[in-house]
């Protein structure tokens, strides 16, 4: 078995069975504990629809804190919608997903594809740097933070590597790279990155308790 | 010893003009990427070559490699080139059989000891040799016995490059490759399904010239045709660029010339010279006949994934396995929750 | 506008305050060892871990853009105000003890146990640099309430003995006497006397059945005492059933403030029980904000199950009585501006009703820049403004709302909390500042328009 077989197969397989087992754990860890019962007279409903408008409405900072948090916010921007259009927009990943899912989407042009990741690439480092050198952030990171941004910018980096042909063979490159998100799948589940599930639990949860209260969400 | 005829005699006993001839010297530089001052040496080494013994061993193959080296409408200079080796053995093309043609074999080697080819297309059976042989030998008898005193061995085809289609799973027949039993003599690998037939001619022609083994890849191909991609020398690389793909066969796309990729083109990871020399003379290959690449000349290429399967296609492991994985999820995160619990409740009623 | 006091000028560009870190000074009550401290902290982090809790503790990513929406933060630029920094420990813990992965953490050590320094030093930041303000809970792209768990990490304070000095004995004197400044009975009837007397009004105690029990905190009856008569002249005019009770009076809530839950509940217990006995439809708190937090949101939790009465804030009782014209105002010729309490607007959701009643009121109503829902906070709630030792940090951030108010030029100040008017008047005496907060509820009591009934 060559590297991009063993990269394509065992490794990735090993890496989505342990994407799920962990998730799921995590979720069902949480969400088993104890519940709060609220006695307290409700003033709105503090149901679904809320724990929605606040999954949605999160994504924004309200006007009073924009100036203050602008530069992070649109590096983050950058990112988030970098990595979704690498990931999704780009038509080798979608017939990826197509294998899995069966189903198909148009992509945009490599070379927008090229262009966006290596803008995402960019806007990484430029929050790593942030991180490193704001007090406030250096005060509060951890190896999580670290490492997190590690694995997600090696599929980005390895996968911009393809094209150009640097380094290695295209078939060496390609299993490089697979291997790289194969480690992402691993650690998003017990990392920061478990926001990708979390964030629903709670920008959801406090959607609920403050639109109850009648407080500002 | 009789008189054996140069090559030089024998293409002019046949009528091909020296022009001729030296064209095919420039077109055989070319493909070999040497600059025109090494036109002379190649026409020079071909001409005063002796007649090279080569013996032609074929095993557990389709012929379709033979086919493919002999397939010319009419006398092309390659097919009249390999008239001036001396095949001395060659199981379809020979007219002996038999006894006969064994003595034909053992009397070229000794003559030639040293210094002859072996050419081996087809793989190799090692589970029963009952499964392939030759005039009651079986084709690892043979194969071991005719590399004893040869100069170099070249693998012609996938099958007798990595194992071909014998070899895919879940080979029945122990189907290995040349390489992976001829340890002491050099072994040239000229794979494909069947290789370019002027890949092989080329390939002869660089070891008659210079006499040593060509600049090989990891797989033992020579880097001159097997150095790049189908991908990156495909003429519809600029759609693949473009994000435009044919979607099924003879879509919108398809009829367009869009790039095959989603269709299951191997083109990124197969390493040939089909997308630069093409096949029949530079007619067509199988892209620009609107069918994607196979992948043919890679190692196990029957084995690795399907054909019209893309390459991007994932192995995400079977559904029950995943679903197994949800629910150890489950039971360790229940888990995790209930101890989690268990500590609160411990410390609320110490208060 | 009042005139500027000529002796104490007000240079508002100058680096007014050379902040000094507060003296280290690591309170502690009671002899336990270090040991005991460590474990009652722990203990009493973990029984909050809940699934709400959780998911907040699991999901911080450690962005840090809480720090650009704290006060103290944006004031002094030390990192260690930001907010979710504060609860390090109690994340710690819940990483450590109770996360879906919690005996990794242990096994391996990912986390370690938290040390008696640490819990010293959070000292200063869960108490002096916290108001539980909640700005930092709406800045939060997580959605982590942030706030929220400020609060309840005091509980494992608390238990661990390390509540700063003067919070502590606050707390202690309400738990024992009923009132933070001990306020007893008594003394609460005598000052009820005299303002009935004095604004000659009306004020009905200990009455046996009553369709509203009013309640008062120890500040305005200590330091306003005209609320007292403000609230009784409202109400009358409503024409309300009501009364204040004896055994039932006091509506602030220093076991909450400082992290001791018995003593919260206790405190919330004795309104609530009050207000059973009389068969009260209503419980109208005062211009209090953490009463507000106390009793509406978290009373019924202490009680156990739904309370048998709608709880109210007094602004919020305001509105409903002008909008359905159970009492009348005058309209008030004036441009005003209202600071809005964190616990009784952001915190619950009762930020319209303070402008419902001013635009009865008739006034020229000026919002501040980064009001509302939004407002800075008067850096005094929470317990911080009884903390000596955080009133330099505290000055230094009411920076923030010298300049909110003033951008607004409007004629008065209002609020509807008398601790933020506690911590507005400190200030102003600080800064020899010329604006004087005044209070909502006042202004109503003072322009209430005679009703042909």
């Amino acid at each position: 078995m060559d590297l991009l077989e063993f990269a394509r197969g065992p490794a990735l397989q090993v890496a989505v069975y342990i994407l799920v087992a962990g998730t799921i754990w995590r979720i069902v860890g949480i969400v088993l504990l104890s519940k709060k019962p609220d006695y307290s007279e409700a003033r709105g409903s503090g149901g679904l629809g809320a724990a929605l408008k606040v999954i949605w409405t999160r994504a924004f900072t309200a006007e009073p804190f924009k100036k203050a948090t602008l530069y992070p916010k649109i590096m983050a921007y950058v990112m988030h919608i970098g990595l979704f259009a690498t990931i999704f927009l780009f038509t080798p990943h979608i017939v990826f997903f197509e294998g899995w899912t069966g189903f198909d989407w148009p992509g945009l042009p490599n070379s927008a594809i090229f262009f966006i990741a290596v803008a995402t690439v960019v806007s990484g480092f430029a929050l790593i740097i942030r991180r490193m050198t704001s007090p406030v952030l250096k005060l509060i990171s951890n190896f999580d933070d670290y490492f997190s941004w590690f694995v997600t910018m090696l599929p980005l980096i390895t996968g911009l590597l393809i094209p150009v042909r640097a380094l290695f063979r295209y078939e060496d490159l390609l299993a490089i790279h697979i291997l790289s998100v194969a480690l992402l799948l691993i650690w998003l589940p017990f990392g920061k990155l478990g926001h990708t599930f979390l964030v629903f639990i709670t920008r959801g949860t406090t959607g609920m308790v403050f639109e109850r209260r009648g407080a500002k969400t | 010893m009789k008189h054996r005829p140069t090559v030089g005699e024998i293409l002019q006993a046949k009528g091909v003009s020296r022009r001729g001839f030296l064209k095919y010297c420039a077109t055989t530089a070319s493909l070999l990427a040497l600059p025109p001052s090494m036109i002379p040496r190649i026409a020079e080494a071909i001409e005063n070559a002796r007649r090279p013994s080569v013996i032609w061993l074929s095993f557990q193959e389709c012929t379709g490699c033979t086919e493919s080296l002999t397939r010319s409408a009419s006398p092309t200079v390659e097919g009249l080139i390999f008239d001036a080796i001396s095949l001395d053995y060659h199981h379809t093309l020979q007219a002996a059989s038999g006894e006969q043609a064994e003595a034909a074999r053992h009397a070229a080697m000794e003559e030639n000891d040293g210094s002859y080819l072996v050419l081996v297309d087809g793989s190799i059976p090692m589970a029963n040799p009952g499964y392939s042989t030759i005039a009651g030998i079986s084709n690892y008898d043979m194969l071991m016995e005719t590399v004893k005193g040869a100069a170099a061995v070249v693998a012609i085809g996938s099958c007798a490059a990595f194992g071909g289609l014998p070899g895919a799973d879940p080979n029945p027949t122990g189907a290995v490759a040349v390489q992976d039993l001829v340890t002491d003599k050099p072994v040239i690998n000229v794979p494909g399904c069947p290789p370019i037939p002027m890949v092989m001619t080329a390939v002869l022609s660089q070891f008659l010239t210079f006499g040593k083994i060509p600049d090989l890849d990891k797989h033992g191909r020579p880097l001159a045709f097997f150095g790049n991609t189908i991908h990156d020398r495909c003429y519809r690389r600029p759609f693949y660029e473009q994000g435009k793909f044919a979607e099924s066969f003879d879509d919108k796309g398809a009829k367009a010339g869009w790039c095959l990729y989603k269709l299951g083109c191997k083109g990124p990871t197969t390493y040939n010279a089909c997308a630069t020399v093409k096949w029949n003379s530079g007619t067509s290959f199988p892209i620009e006949s609107g069918h994607p690449c196979l992948g043919c000349s890679e190692p196990r290429f029957w084995d690795k994934g399907g054909f019209y399967e893309p390459l991007s296609t994932g192995k995400f492991g079977s559904g029950a396995k995943v679903a197994g994985a949800a629910v150890a999820g489950v039971a360790l995160g229940a888990v995790a929750a209930a101890a989690g619990r268990r500590r609160q409740a411990k410390y609320t009623k110490e208060a | 506008m009042t005139t500027v006091d000529g002796r104490h000028t007000l240079d508002r560009e100058a680096e007014r305050i050379a902040y000094k870190p507060p003296e280290i000074r690591h309170d502690k009550q009671g002899d336990m060892s270090t040991e005991e401290r460590v474990d009652h902290a722990m203990h009493h982090f973990v029984k909050n871990f809940n699934t709400q809790i959780a998911s907040y503790l699991d999901g911080c990513l450690h962005c840090g853009m809480c720090a650009d929406a704290c006060h103290y933060h944006v004031r002094t630029d030390d990192p260690r105000y930001t907010p979710i920094w504060k609860i390090e420990l109690f994340k710690q813990a819940y990483k450590r003890e109770v996360g879906p992965f919690a005996f990794f953490y242990r096994l391996f050590g990912f986390k370690k146990k938290v040390t008696v320094d640490q819990l010293e030093e959070w000292q200063h930041l869960l108490y002096d640099s916290c108001t539980v303000c909640g700005r930092c809970s709406l800045v939060c792209p997580m959605g982590i309430d942030i706030a929220g768990m400020v609060s309840m990490a005091r509980h494992g304070m608390f238990k661990a003995g390390l509540v700063p000095h003067e919070l502590h004995e606050t707390a202690k004197r309400a738990a024992e006497t009923g009132s933070p400044l001990g306020i007893t009975p008594e003394k609460f009837e005598e000052r009820l006397e005299w303002m009935a007397d004095e604004h000659e009004v009306d004020i009905p105690l200990d009455v046996e059945k009553a369709d509203v029990l009013a309640v008062m905190s120890s500040i305005e009856i200590q330091k306003y005492p005209q609320s007292m008569a403000a609230t009784a002249k409202i109400l009358n005019a409503a024409g309300e059933s009501w009364t204040f009770r004896t055994d039932g009076f006091e509506a602030t809530n220093f076991g909450m403030l400082s992290g001791n839950t018995e003593w919260q509940k206790e405190a919330s217990m004795k309104l609530i029980d009050a207000a059973i006995k009389i068969g009260a439809k209503t419980l109208v708190l005062p211009e209090c904000g953490h009463a507000y937090m106390a009793m509406r949101w978290m009373g019924a939790n202490m009680y156990g199950k739904p309370l048998p009465f709608k709880v109210q804030h007094i602004s919020e009782y305001l509105a409903d009585a002008l909008n359905t014209g159970k009492i009348k105002v005058k309209k008030v010729d004036k441009s005003v501006t209202y600071h809005d309490p964190c616990q009784v607007s952001r915190r619950g959701g009762a930020t319209q009703a303070a402008r419902e009643v001013l635009k009865h009121l008739g006034v020229d109503f000026r919002e501040m820049p980064n009001g509302g829902d939004y407002n800075w906070c008067c850096g005094g709630g929470g317990g911080v403004v009884t903390i000596k030792r955080a009133d330099e940090l505290r000055h230094r951030v009411f920076k923030l709302k010298m300049d909110q108010v003033e951008a607004t030029e409007a004629d008065e100040l209002l609020s509807s909390c008398a601790n933020c008017r506690q911590s507005f008047d400190d200030s102003q005496e600080h800064f020899s500042w010329d604006y004087t907060m005044g209070s909502l509820m006042e202004m109503v009591a003072e322009n209430l328009e005679e009703q042909t009934s």
